[in-house]
């Protein structure tokens, strides 16, 4: 639909913000507090604004004015608790739609914001003349959980020799947790950002810094930055500390900042930075957009990288020495991200969440072919298999993945328990197979189109923008800078000529991949290949491809593609031989690069020509292909395909031939060192499964033994390895794995050989590092992840307790390793302290199979925080464990804890994620840690506990999700007590003034739980939405969207029109109990009287035709900085909102009555836009109970 | 003088040899003559007694005297090519150490000298044999005969007493690996034994200690920047290889530095002042926002 609309971009606002300055005088690291101001240059878009909303988070407002006259404002933030405290509601569909709601009712792309500003009445006469406004708004922040993390190490010291620093982080548009702003993607202003620092300080921050000077008393500085390119808010940042300052030896205009001491580090890591530059303007055919570029290395990251407008922040992990062979290309690769997030992201920035995809594909895109030049074709084939498969198995998993502009916005996800239709209420997984999947899809495209016009695509956006960029005083023109799905679309169209619309339907709009089983027949006679390929369509997360498919068929006298039309009925394909010929001709075997090979044909069938065979072999399908060939075309595919991805996938074929022939063939693939060095990793592990399946006819020594003696060891005495030299980067990386994957090796008692375990032991002991001039540390680090391979469980007679004496022999030897390791470590740490990780798997792994006592104590004390980030995640992921096996309500509660109070947000999150993976206890079986504690302690903290954190309370309703369900958990007494009980309430508070709060909700696709009440209240919510004019802009759109030829069923338009509606009914409802404290809300006030009182006011009508919206009490009775633990909002706010809960409960009960009537109402009005969407899905939504519109405007 | 000297030289031949029971009595009938010399001289002098600890020393002095007129005289014997002091060797000597040889014929003279008996005779000590292991190579053609012999091929010809030392690779591996082992062992043990421990047995805390982890306020320095065991093998592998790169990398860069900076660095330290003169040279070389100079506050900025 996005694509449709040709006029471009339309703002939500009333509104358009030209310039904002960002001030801020103060910054305190001993309170963790800044102070500051912020002014907004905004012009008028209609002829009265009365009302400007921001957004703003858990910034303490002062004051604010406009055009120096103070302006009244209400705050008012509904994410901070979703639903509310006494509720006993506890079912994930309601918190969802909830939270949806709540996210929807302050998003800046529909035009809402938390904090609403009211336009004094002296301009408001004046606003005829559309006259510029310039709003001053005062705040300051304290102890911020969000937005701006400070890491202060409490050693002796002035800040600046603590290393102490302050960096602003956040999931998508975060902006608004540190300073008030519309915090936006789409709407772009130019800046100018001042900072007062510690003269010891740098402050770092978007633009040119144009001056730094020192205040009066020479004690601090203060640091100008101007950036004239038009920005989005949600793409400034800052980072302030005692960096250390490396100008970039190449690009002078690149800085890179680094903590103390790291700048030996620094210089290293940032050596070829030159080159990803390079690589991008060039394949750009453009200039890096802005004028300078900054890299900032933190401590306590949120994520590695995250790019903002010419400047970039990552995790000062990501620094190494140039000893550091494993890290180096991570690091590069992380660079090489945030470098083309800086061309599509920063300065191109987007139109919609729906249009995310586009610059998020773009961006990856383009890091692949960077790959691709700087890693190898190898690689690069080797990445987007990854990618490929990962996002494939999600998607399976989860059913279905759409990424992008209608699919957003219509599809329904019933299955999914979070809303996509907003980034922030999205899981973390699913945000990164988003990411995925829109590279992914620019593949395809560009293999639609060409490379060459797919560049050509990307310049003429990059050059368009920084036309739009140059017009510093034709606002109007930015927003030719937002790249939105449909403008990408046209680009390529008139680039190209090619209309890309049903690829981009097939693989954005719709979500779900393509499963294909595949098998073939060779029928002599007639010399064809009878190839039959079937499609799973049915089951969840894919879907049905009808279209060509490139088949590759490997014959005696060379290799053919073959394009192959997938029909609706048609599963057989006949292609015909080339190959007439029997092998009895001697000849070399053409393959698919022109290559002549000889092959010893002996094992092939005589009476076939085929070698191999591969469906789409491009990965030009978002696919996963079963492919059933006998073992020796697999080995022939293995030995003789020179595409890592045919090599992988017969690996991953052979683990089911554990043949003598599939031996021989990987040992000759783990031997041949011109074969990628990823596929002889993964023919180690594929060897030693074969092993295994081999046992009882496995003959000479344990696999990979005498391989890795003749290739690592000296040849005089083969028991020794050589000295480390890590000069052959692929024989380095060999050599680490096979060990590894030795270990897993059994014997018919299923343990781990004794020869191999001393062979490993071996290892560790002559290991000898001392002329080498790369560390070892991963390498050994590799030898203990190979012991911990090697462990099998313990032999116990009874449930004896596991002494020392007890301890087996071999068991004995590994854990003395373990122990020197874990010691040495305390006295020469490694890099990254990849020992002690792997050494704290090792314990683990000895507890779990009962070698040693399970405890969890050990793991706990490295989990503090003041251990290395890894090392704190490696323990993490050891107590999480250790909660699951021995289902300990202790540790769960210790875990839970620290995801509550621990200072570094990355390790919450991993903490969160960790259970999610490994949980305690799933919703299928049952546990004693399933307690209505528990369920009460996680619904808090995804309701109130992590406001400050989208990604965390994500996080937090992924586990409640894994560990409760959709639906209320089973611990939980019975649902119809609550109810009961609510209900009564309900009748003695509800009035039909406040019913209409979940008015707009009614739709026809409301969600299940929804249903049965709303449709009931449809009326009064009728008489109140009515009331409400929506905006004019917001009327056009909603109508494109009805006349939009996809005839989406719920177009985000007017779903978010909705949202605004429903804000208002908050208040209106509120209004009843508290409209004397409205009046002395409307005169201004000076700074003191704004802390102390809680300013919220709204009278007048925004716009004409409105109902006058009125103070929530709820909202009154809020500090000003909102903080989740704002009891005196429980106490007011519990009646008017257990509405809320009444109503839902309500919906449980009529659910099953009126289900039927409304599926039935629901399709009746979609048949006609939408024949394949299934109506059943929409009325399961979880989501598409938000997404609403309002009776009059449906049809 | 002959006296003198024959003593002189039997002392010095007696000296280096090892002691054998003839060689001893040789020695210490000359030293009883000599005594007696010193007796008598004492006497000469009017002493009637002496104690038995001064006549020793004096004894000792003379019999330093004496050996070291020998040793002179042969050195200067030497010097010339001669194998047999002359008496010009001795007068030399004895002039150098700071004798006057005209006096001595007059001391000979003196009247009241007194005479004494020869010393006993013993025999002179046999010098030992030498340990002849092997034939004894004859002089080559262009050696005339009446040089030395060759000496016995075994003062020449390696002949190893001591344990060949290991070189066997194996063996030093095996060596270098358990060493190292142990010195770790008895280190972390040591650690362990010495500061706080955590364990992973709970009825034997003391096996398998660990030394417990510390908390330490910046974790992520000791885990990225790279030990100085490591530093330390980086310099060693490195200094071959790399001295190259890094002068050719330096020196432009200095150049660069010392031509056109040198004007600007003067004006920009009278600016700022504190900046080392590298980075200051750097900064003007380089316009880079960060590393411009702080401007002082305009006062009318705050009005």
């Amino acid at each position: 639909m996005n694509r449709k609309k040709d006029k471009g971009f339309e703002s939500p606002r009333p509104f358009k913000l030209t310039h904002q300055v960002v001030c801020i005088n103060n910054i305190n690291f001993q309170r963790k507090s800044v102070i500051g101001f912020v002014e907004l240059t905004i012009f008028p878009t209609v002829v009265n604004l009365n009302r400007i909303k921001l957004n703003s988070k858990q910034c303490r407002i002062y004051r604010v004015r406009v055009n120096d006259l103070e302006a009244p404002f209400i705050y008012n933030d509904p994410t901070l608790e979703v639903c509310h405290h006494e509720s006993k509601q506890r079912n994930l569909n309601y918190f969802s739609s909830a939270y949806t709601a709540a996210v929807s009712a302050v998003d800046p792309d529909a035009g809402h914001g938390e904090l609403v500003i009211k336009v004094p009445s002296e301009l408001w006469k004046q606003g005829d003349e559309m006259n510029v406004l310039k709003v001053y708004i005062e705040f300051s922040l304290d102890q911020p959980k969000g937005g701006l993390h400070f890491v202060v190490p409490d050693v002796e010291g002035s800040m600046a020799e603590r290393g102490a620093h302050v960096f602003s982080f956040g999931y998508q548009n975060s902006t608004r947790f540190w300073f008030p702003c519309v915090d936006s993607y789409s709407e772009l202003c130019t800046w100018k950002l001042e900072f007062t620092v510690d003269a010891s300080m740098v402050a770092v921050s978007c633009g040119d810094l144009v001056e730094t000077v020192y205040t009066h008393d020479m004690r601090k500085k203060t640091f100008h930055y101007v950036l004239p390119i038009p920005t989005a808010a949600s793409n400034i940042s800052l980072s302030v500390g005692p960096f250390e300052i490396l100008v970039d030896p190449y690009m002078h205009e690149v800085t890179h900042f680094c903590l103390p001491q790291l700048l030996p580090l620094l210089k290293h890591s940032m050596s070829y930075l030159h080159e990803i530059f390079e690589f991008y303007e060039e394949i750009l055919t453009c200039r890096y957009p802005y004028s300078c570029f900054k890299t900032v290395f933190v401590d306590e990251a949120y994520v590695q990288v995250s790019s903002y407008a010419s400047m970039s922040i990552f995790s000062t992990n990501l620094l190494h020495s140039a000893m550091i062979i494993d890290q180096t290309p991570l690091t590069r690769q992380c660079l090489a991200q945030a470098l083309a997030q800086q061309f599509f992201g920063c300065f191109i920035s987007r139109m919609s969440w729906a249009d995310e995809w586009v610059l998020k594909g773009i961006s990856g895109y383009i890091y692949g072919l960077y790959l691709k030049k700087t890693f190898g074709v190898n690689q690069y084939r080797h990445w987007i298999k990854e990618e490929l498969d990962k996002m494939v198995e999600y998607e399976l998993k989860m059913g279905g993945l759409p990424v992008g502009s209608n699919g957003h916005l219509t599809c329904p996800t019933p299955h999914l328990h979070f809303s996509i239709k907003h980034p922030h209420t999205l899981s973390w997984k699913y945000y990164k197979m988003f990411q995925c999947k829109a590279h992914l899809v620019m593949r395809l495209i560009e293999n639609r189109i060409s490379m060459e016009f797919m560049l050509q695509v990307f310049n003429k956006l990059l050059s368009l923008a920084s036309t739009a960029s140059s017009q510093k005083y034709q606002s109007h023109m930015w927003s030719q800078m937002l790249v939105s799905t449909h403008s990408f679309l046209k680009s390529i169209s008139n680039v190209s000529g090619k209309d890309i619309g049903p690829l981009i339907k097939q693989w954005v709009d719709q979500s779900a991949v393509v499963k294909f089983f595949g098998s073939f027949a060779f029928n002599r006679k007639r010399n064809v290949l009878e190839l039959e390929i079937r499609q799973d369509y049915t089951s969840s997360g894919t879907q049905k491809y009808v279209g060509p498919i490139k088949v590759t068929v490997q014959e005696l006298d060379g290799s053919f593609n073959h394009t192959l039309q997938i029909e609706e009925n048609s599963l057989k394909h006949d292609i015909p031989c080339h190959s007439k010929s029997r092998r009895n001709k001697k000849k070399k075997i053409p393959l698919m690069n022109g290559e002549e090979v000889d092959m010893d044909l002996s094992a092939m069938d005589a009476d076939s020509p085929l070698l191999w065979i591969r469906i789409d072999p491009d990965m030009s399908i978002l696919r996963k292909v079963e492919f059933e060939q006998a073992d020796f075309m697999w080995q022939y595919q293995l030995r003789y395909e020179r595409d890592v991805v045919a090599q992988e996938e017969s690996i991953l074929a052979l683990e089911k031939f554990p043949t003598p022939a599939s031996r021989l063939a990987l040992t000759d693939i783990l031997e041949q060192d011109q074969c990628f060095y990823k596929v002889r990793q993964g023919a180690c592990f594929c060897l030693a499964k074969i092993a295994n399946s081999m046992m009882s006819t496995w003959t000479g020594p344990p696999a990979m033994k005498s391989l890795f003696t003749r290739m690592f060891c000296c040849k005089s005495c083969p028991n020794i390895v050589k000295t480390n030299t890590f000069i052959s980067f692929q024989s380095y990386f060999l050599q680490k794995t096979m060990p590894v994957a030795m270990a897993q090796l059994r014997d018919i008692q299923n343990l781990c050989p004794k020869d191999v375990l001393n062979f490993i032991l071996d290892l560790i002991k002559y290991n000898d590092n001392r002329k080498n001039k790369f560390s070892d540390n991963y390498y050994r680090a590799e030898l203990i992840d190979a012991l911990t391979n090697s462990l099998t469980p313990a032999i116990s007679i009874s449930n004896e307790v596991r002494t020392v004496d007890n301890l087996n022999g071999d068991v004995r030897l590994i854990l003395e390793e373990i122990t020197r390791s874990l010691n040495m470590e305390k006295l020469l740490p490694s890099y990254r302290n990849t020992i002690t990780v792997s050494c704290l798997r090792a314990i683990r792994m000895l507890q779990k199979n009962g070698h040693i006592p399970s405890d969890p104590s050990l793991f706990k004390s490295y989990a503090e925080y003041g251990h290395f980030v890894d090392v704190r995640v490696a323990a993490l992921e050891a107590v999480v464990d250790y909660t699951r096996v021995d289902r300990s309500s202790v540790e769960l509660q210790w875990l839970l804890n620290m995801v509550q109070n621990d200072p570094a947000h990355y390790i919450r999150h991993k903490i969160l994620s960790m259970l999610g993976k490994n949980p305690p206890f799933t919703k299928a079986a049952e546990s004693p840690l399933c307690n209505e504690a528990l369920v009460d302690q996680l619904w808090k903290l995804m309701n109130s506990g992590t406001s400050h954190d989208w990604r965390l309370r994500c996080d937090a309703v992924n586990l409640y999700y894994t560990l409760f369900g959709l639906t209320r958990p089973s611990c939980l007494p019975l649902p119809e007590l609550g109810l009961v009980l609510n209900l009564k309430e309900k009748k003695a508070v509800l009035n039909p003034t406040i019913k209409p709060e979940q008015g707009p909700d009614t739709t026809e696709m409301t969600g299940i739980t929804m249903g049965g009440l709303i449709t009931m209240e449809t009326v009064s919510s009728v008489s109140m939405s009515s009331g409400v004019a929506p905006p004019p802009q917001g009327l056009k759109r909603k109508l494109d969207s009805v006349v939009g030829p996809l005839g989406s069923s719920s177009p985000e338009p007017g779903q978010v029109l909705q949202e605004e509606d429903t804000s208002k009914k908050f208040k209106i409802r509120v209004r009843i109990s508290s409209a004397e404290d409205e009046i002395d809300m409307e005169s201004p006030h000076d700074s003191q009287a704004f802390i102390h009182h809680h300013l919220n006011i709204l009278e007048r009508p925004s716009t004409p035709g409105k109902e006058p919206p009125a103070v929530d009490q709820a909202v009154l009775s809020l500090p000003v900085t909102p903080l989740p633990s704002s009891f005196g909002k429980e106490s007011t706010s519990s009646s008017k909102h257990s509405g809320d809960h009444h109503h839902h409960h309500h919906h449980h009960e009529h659910k099953k009555k009126k289900k039927k009537k409304h599926k039935h109402k629901h399709k009746h009005k979609h048949e006609s836009k939408d024949k394949e969407r299934d109506s059943h899905a929409f009325s399961n939504s979880p989501a598409s109970g938000r997404s609403v519109r309002s009776p009059s405007m449906s049809d | 003088h002959r006296v003198f000297l024959k003593m002189a030289g039997g002392e010095r031949s007696g000296c280096g040899k090892a002691t054998s029971s003839p060689a001893e009595n040789y020695q210490l009938a000359r030293r009883r003559t000599l005594q007696v010399v010193v007796s008598s001289l004492l006497t000469e002098c009017g002493f009637e007694s002496a104690e038995k600890a001064t006549v020793e020393s004096l004894t000792e002095m003379i019999q330093s005297y004496i050996s070291e007129v020998g040793r002179c005289a042969k050195a200067y014997c030497e010097h010339t090519a001669r194998i047999t002091p002359t008496l010009s060797d001795a007068v030399v000597t004895l002039n150098e150490m700071g004798f006057n040889v005209d006096t001595l014929p007059g001391y000979a003279k003196r009247s009241q000298r007194m005479v004494i008996t020869a010393p006993p005779v013993t025999n002179a000590p046999v010098i030992p044999k030498a340990l002849i292991a092997g034939q004894k190579r004859t002089h080559p053609s262009h050696i005339p005969s009446h040089f030395p012999e060759f000496p016995d091929p075994h003062t020449y010809i390696k002949t190893p007493t001591f344990r060949e030392p290991v070189s066997d690779y194996q063996v030093v591996r095996e060596r270098a690996a358990s060493q190292r082992r142990d010195v770790e062992r008895a280190l972390t043990r040591f650690m362990a034994k010495t500061g706080e421990t955590q364990s992973l047995f709970k009825d034997d805390v003391t096996a398998f200690p660990l030394i417990a982890e510390r908390p330490s306020s910046i974790p992520y320095l000791s885990a990225l920047l790279p030990s100085e065991l490591e530093l330390q093998t980086l310099e060693e592998t490195d200094s071959s290889e790399q001295d190259d790169q890094t002068d050719s990398e330096n020196t432009p860069v200095n150049n660069l530095n010392d031509d056109p900076g040198a004007d600007k660095e003067n004006s920009v330290l009278l600016a700022g002042g504190v900046v080392p003169l590298v980075k200051v040279s750097e900064e003007s070389m380089i316009d880079n926002p960060y590393l411009r100079p702080v401007k002082k506050p305009k006062v009318r900025r705050k009005k």
